[in-house]
């Protein structure tokens, strides 16, 4: 449904994307990550025809975005990062003026009574939009966004500024919404991505850094295993008896000096591990009270992935051609 | 033709949501029958001649920006444009539909000095050429300006400073065209005033339809000019880079 290919963007001497290239399926859900100034913005833009890419192509649909932008424009529904709003307007207003640039016709008041009970706006219907919260304003621009009943959707942090019952709200709507729809939400919120993206691509620098679902990602960074330990025994000991074991790549000790529990980090390489460390536990007789097999957090994983952007400038290239095949 | 009067009637709207339009169109009303009334007073002549010499100059540097400021660069600073220019419509229906919608406002506040007119004929007995001609001219001088201010608009986030660069620009078209400015250009550079009098300046474009001289090359220099800036602000819009 949306197709970008080798899309650059420069601003001036800043380059805001570099090579970036993704395909997002019809009925995907697209959690777009990254930090500040990453550049989701900047490709989302790009994909809503309001800025032109310096290269590459891009496809929504069968349309090429600098070919036809009418037509791209007319299947996309945006919710810009800054919730652009005529403030002066009133709610209802504001929205019959939108159907009508979006061409809706008869079906303009039918869609209107639509998104205001999706989007849960009934009781501002007559207020100006100035006047309204954060919480409100947010969701009259998303109503704005379902009103024409898009193919594609275009979310740009849409859940920013509200309180946790609204983004729950906006989570499931965007959730009722993915059966038909082609969605792209941009995010740094990562509870939100892993609970409603079906597919995560995390940018970083104005590059792709990976593409793939939450479990593929981790597991892509996932290059060592890590135990965690707590025996009751004496430090030292332990840490020395541990370190001896065959395929041990590092171990951290966690414990305050003045507990006789010591915690333990296994970083490992060899997979009997779990076996040798059995062993070597009964035969020391340690009392043991918590053994797991560590998993990346969300922001762990979050942070491996954008901290390694430069270091796996090269490696990424051969990522690409893999992922490619 | 459908999309230019959905865009027309948002902005046509919008000059009445905000004080800012009522309160210029009094001052521009009283400024302009303000200073007329003096002369009017003073001379005692049933004519509109004085309202419209001091006319291109009011409209050059306060009314005509105070309009056309706010038509770009409110969008740019509330970020609004970024969700206009994605809706499916083309860009050149954005702003034949803007500028139409600021022409109308400022057709609304030129009718409100047809006061004059009214009492000169209550008055006495003048000359309905001139006047006709005078009007005639204002529209177009105001389409003229307008379409300066529309392509100044969009360079800027802030209102003000629109309003300003604006203003200078539309001063400097009307005062080029004032006869004794082109003469002491002339006298920097020869022949460079009298290009600029005879082909850019506005004002005597304007005086000779308001002295009901309507020739066809005033017409076609004022419709020209407006169609000119109007093409230059689509452009931009279309290329932006921003």
């Amino acid at each position: 449904m949306i197709e970008l290919k080798e899309v650059c963007k420069n601003y001036g001497l800043t380059k805001a994307l570099i090579d970036v290239s993704f395909k997002v399926e019809k009925g995907e859900i697209i959690g777009f990550v990254g930090p500040n100034g990453a550049g989701k913005s900047t490709a989302m833009r790009i994909i809503t025809t309001y800025t032109a890419p310096t290269s590459g192509t891009i496809k929504v649909g069968q349309y090429d975005v600098l070919e036809n932008p009418l037509e791209v424009r007319q299947m996309i529904g945006y919710l810009p990062e800054t919730v652009p709003l005529y403030y002066d307007m009133v709610v209802y207003d504001y929205l019959e003026f939108m159907g009508s640039a979006r061409h809706l016709n008869g079906r303009l008041r039918s869609r209107m009574d639509w998104v205001t009970e999706a989007c849960q706006i009934e009781t501002v219907l007559h207020r100006p939009i100035g006047v309204l919260s954060k919480g409100f304003k947010q969701r009259v621009c998303l109503a704005q966004a379902l009103l024409h009943d898009p193919d594609v959707l275009i979310l740009d942090e849409p859940t920013s500024g509200l309180d946790p019952l609204q983004i729950i709200g906006i989570r499931n709507l965007v959730k009722e919404l993915a059966h038909e729809k082609t969605i792209m939400v941009s995010t740094h919120i990562l509870q939100e991505v892993s609970s409603i993206a079906d597919r995560i691509i995390v940018i970083n620098d104005g590059r792709i850094v990976a593409d793939g679902s939450f479990h593929e990602l981790q597991s892509q960074i996932e290059h060592e295993n890590i135990f965690y330990l707590a025996v009751k025994a004496e430090h030292e000991k332990v840490e020395s008896k541990v370190k001896s074991l065959s395929g041990i790549e590092n171990v951290e000790v966690l414990t305050s000096d003045e507990s006789d529990l010591t915690q333990l980090r296994i970083h490992y390489v060899d997979d009997n591990l779990p076996e040798s460390l059995d062993k070597l536990i009964k035969k020391e007789k340690w009392t043991l009270v918590e053994y797991r097999k560590e998993k990346l957090s969300l922001e762990d994983t979050f942070l491996k992935l954008t901290k390694a952007t430069k270091e796996k400038a090269t490696e990424r290239v051969v990522d690409k051609e893999t992922e490619a095949d | 033709m459908n999309d230019v009067l959905i865009i027309f009637k948002r902005e046509f709207n919008a000059y009445f949501y905000s004080p800012i339009a009522y309160v210029f169109s009094v001052i521009f009303i009283i400024l302009n029958a303000g200073i007329y009334m003096f002369h009017f007073f003073f001379y005692g002549n049933a004519d509109m001649r004085e309202f419209f010499a001091i006319l291109p100059i009011t409209l050059a540097l306060i009314f005509i920006p105070a309009i056309s400021m706010r038509l770009w660069s409110e969008e740019k600073k509330l970020g609004t444009i970024e969700l206009l220019l994605t809706l499916p419509i083309q860009s050149t229906h954005i702003v034949l539909g803007k500028f139409f919608a600021s022409f109308a406002f400022y057709l609304i506040a030129l009718s409100g000095t047809l006061v004059i007119p009214i009492v000169l004929f209550i008055l006495g007995s003048p000359d309905l050429g001139p006047i006709i001609g005078g009007y005639f001219g204002a529209v177009l001088l105001g389409a003229f300006f307008l379409s300066v201010g529309i392509f100044i608009s969009g360079f800027f986030n802030d209102q003000i400073v629109s309003l300003i660069i604006t203003s200078l620009a539309c001063g400097l078209l009307a005062l080029v065209g004032w006869q004794y400015v082109p003469m002491v250009i002339d006298g920097w550079i020869s022949g460079l005033g009298d290009f600029l009098y005879s082909y850019v300046g506005v004002t005597r474009h304007f005086n000779d339809i308001q002295r009901g001289v309507i020739d066809l090359r005033s017409i076609v220099y004022f419709i020209s000019f407006t169609g000119l800036f109007l093409t230059l602000n689509i452009k931009y819009l279309e290329g932006r880079k921003f």
